[in-house]
């Protein structure tokens, strides 16, 4: 029986071997494969759009519901988003497209694993081919950080295996559904939801377990940091929220507390060392961390209103995160990374680029009329309903550091003098348009996507 | 045997893999004992699948051993390339980037 929910993930997997099959039969140099990927990104993207969001859940391996969807429609957009900006560079290998499309495929499942044997594969279906892609330009510092980022990800996942390993022995069971009843947490338990948490928090690039993430995101070629920025984190915060909101309902108190204290230091972590750094792409990865904070925030306040402003949170992070590194990707052209100094007299030479990252900065400081406000507002209402003062005063003071972080690139774009030309391509003006859009329409119009969110983050179903 | 000494085992080699990562600086070791994480992790999972007599568990043990493959057959190009570019393995060395 085939599940009509489980289509986008069919569309995607089809596209990964038509991808696969094009890129071998064309010659070099040909966009063949780079179309056939986005044609099934976005045909796999607008089809969750249209699903009617309904709730099975299939042998106990996945739950396809709503939840599912938004998480696919988030990872195909950042799928898209990867392939429309290595598209006419030429410079990225044929096998680039179907690559980033199983990394994709591979969030989807995290999405919608209801089970650890399941949510183990998605997580490896995306790593594994993100240490290729993050290795593929061919230098040194491309190298260094796939090396960094293969080292680390083998090791966070080996941390939660051992954790899924430990609940496994301690509940007989890996399904999420069987650890709704648990009330109580023993040692053994515990230390397997512990190491769990560590695992995923890896993923996510929470503190103390970010280090690799300013080194990978550097190196990486831009496209595919774009979509690792995006599409890993929006698989990583969607697994944790729904091994711990789903799973670990009643237990919340326990692992509410240790997730809290971990929010408000990777808030302030992240945006701290993100104030003197120069590299743009550099600043990027910290205010990742930071952003990674936020959502944590929504998920350690452990209300339901919490977990939809987590999840409503991913949306305007990943759409300002993508149009920022649209720009770096037009200011980079075919060197590789963009400096601060870069940017000087932006705001002259290039308007609508200097626009869309002006954009994009203040979405991420969380300014009204901008996306990132309506985030940052409803993560704050949902630790309030949670009774969780602590967690939202710690996102209050981050997002007075991250002003500091997001208006110094502002303030060398409106400085006079020369800095490097813009190098306009099609598939980046498509991305940054459309994710300046994306951005000031949540800004002005947030309650269609936080009704069909909120609809999604409800859990309640099931019990 | 009883379940908790293989656990104990599984433990133990655990944290022989986590401080080889932590402490090793050659990355070829360092993915080795990352390996050895996941290994200790499927041990884990077979005693306890013993242990309740499921299958659950031995499947998992399965695809922690296929998924591992993989991920040696993606690691091992990845470190044998860098190593074409710099003769001496150390990851102290592979640091072009700082901040």
């Amino acid at each position: 029986m085939i599940i009509p929910m489980l289509e986008p993930e069919f569309l995607m997997g089809i596209g990964v071997l038509v991808t696969l099959v094009l890129a071998m039969v064309v010659r070099e140099r040909s966009n063949t494969a780079y179309w056939s990927g986005l044609v099934f990104a976005v045909a796999a993207g607008v089809r969750s759009f249209t699903l009617h969001p309904a709730a099975h859940l299939v042998g106990g391996m996945m739950v396809a519901d709503g939840y599912g969807l938004v998480v696919n429609i988030m990872v195909t957009a950042a799928v898209a988003a990867g392939l429309l900006l290595a598209f006419d560079s030429g410079r990225y290998t044929v096998e680039f497209p179907a690559l980033i499309l199983l990394a994709g495929l591979g969030g989807m499942i995290m999405g919608l694993a209801a089970n650890f044997i399941l949510l183990f594969l998605g997580l490896e279906l995306l790593s594994l081919p993100l240490y290729i892609l993050a290795a593929s330009r061919r230098d040194a510092r491309s190298g260094e950080a796939g090396l960094k980022y293969l080292l680390t990800g083998a090791f966070s996942s080996g941390v939660l295996l051992f954790g899924m390993a430990l609940l496994y022995g301690s509940t007989g069971t890996v399904t999420f559904i069987n650890y709704t009843t648990l009330h109580l947490i023993p040692v053994l338990l515990g230390a397997g939801l512990a190491l769990v948490i560590v695992g995923l928090g890896y993923k996510l690039a929470i503190v103390p377990f970010h280090m690799w993430v300013p080194d990978v995101y550097e190196g990486s070629p831009t496209p595919v940091t774009t979509f690792m920025a995006f599409g890993t984190k929006v698989a990583a915060a969607a697994a944790l929220l729904r091994v711990l909101a789903f799973g670990f309902a009643l237990t919340s108190g326990v692992w509410g507390l240790a997730l809290g204290y971990f929010a408000v230091l990777t808030m302030l972590a992240g945006n701290l060392l993100a104030l003197p750094q120069r590299d743009l792409k550099r600043l990027l990865a910290w205010s990742g961390v930071g952003n990674a904070g936020y959502v944590l925030v929504g998920i350690a306040s452990h209300t339901v209103s919490g977990a939809q402003a987590a999840l409503f949170y991913l949306l305007p992070y990943g759409m300002a995160i993508v149009l920022a590194f649209g720009v770096i990707r037009v200011l980079e052209g075919q060197q590789e990374g963009a400096q601060m100094e870069d940017l000087t007299g932006l705001a002259h030479r290039e308007p609508w680029l200097a626009a869309g990252l002006t954009v994009a900065l203040l979405s991420l400081a969380g300014i009204p009329l901008t996306a990132g406000f309506f985030g940052k507002f409803y993560l704050i209402k949902g630790a309030l309903q949670g009774d969780q003062w602590g967690m939202a005063i710690g996102l209050v003071v981050a997002t007075i550091v991250s002003l500091g972080v997001y208006f110094r690139p502002i303030q060398y774009m409106f400085r006079e003098g020369e800095g490097r030309p813009a190098q306009w391509s099609v598939g980046a003006a498509v991305v940054v348009a459309g994710a300046a859009f994306v951005t000031l329409f949540i800004g002005v119009y947030p309650q269609p996507l936080l009704h069909f969110v909120a609809h999604a983050a409800t859990f309640t179903w099931l019990r | 045997m009883p379940t908790p000494w293989i656990v104990g085992l599984a433990g133990a080699v655990f944290a022989v893999g986590a401080a080889g990562v932590m402490v090793r600086r050659n990355p070829l070791i360092m993915f080795m004992s990352a390996e050895m994480m996941w290994n200790a992790a499927a041990l884990a999972f077979v005693a306890y699948a013993h242990q309740f007599h499921q299958m659950t568990g031995q499947v998992m043990a399965f695809v922690i051993v296929a998924t591992a493959a993989a991920e040696v057959g993606i690691g091992l190009a990845l470190i044998v390339w860098i190593y074409h570019r710099r003769p001496r393995l150390d990851v102290d060395e592979i640091s072009e980037m700082k901040g």
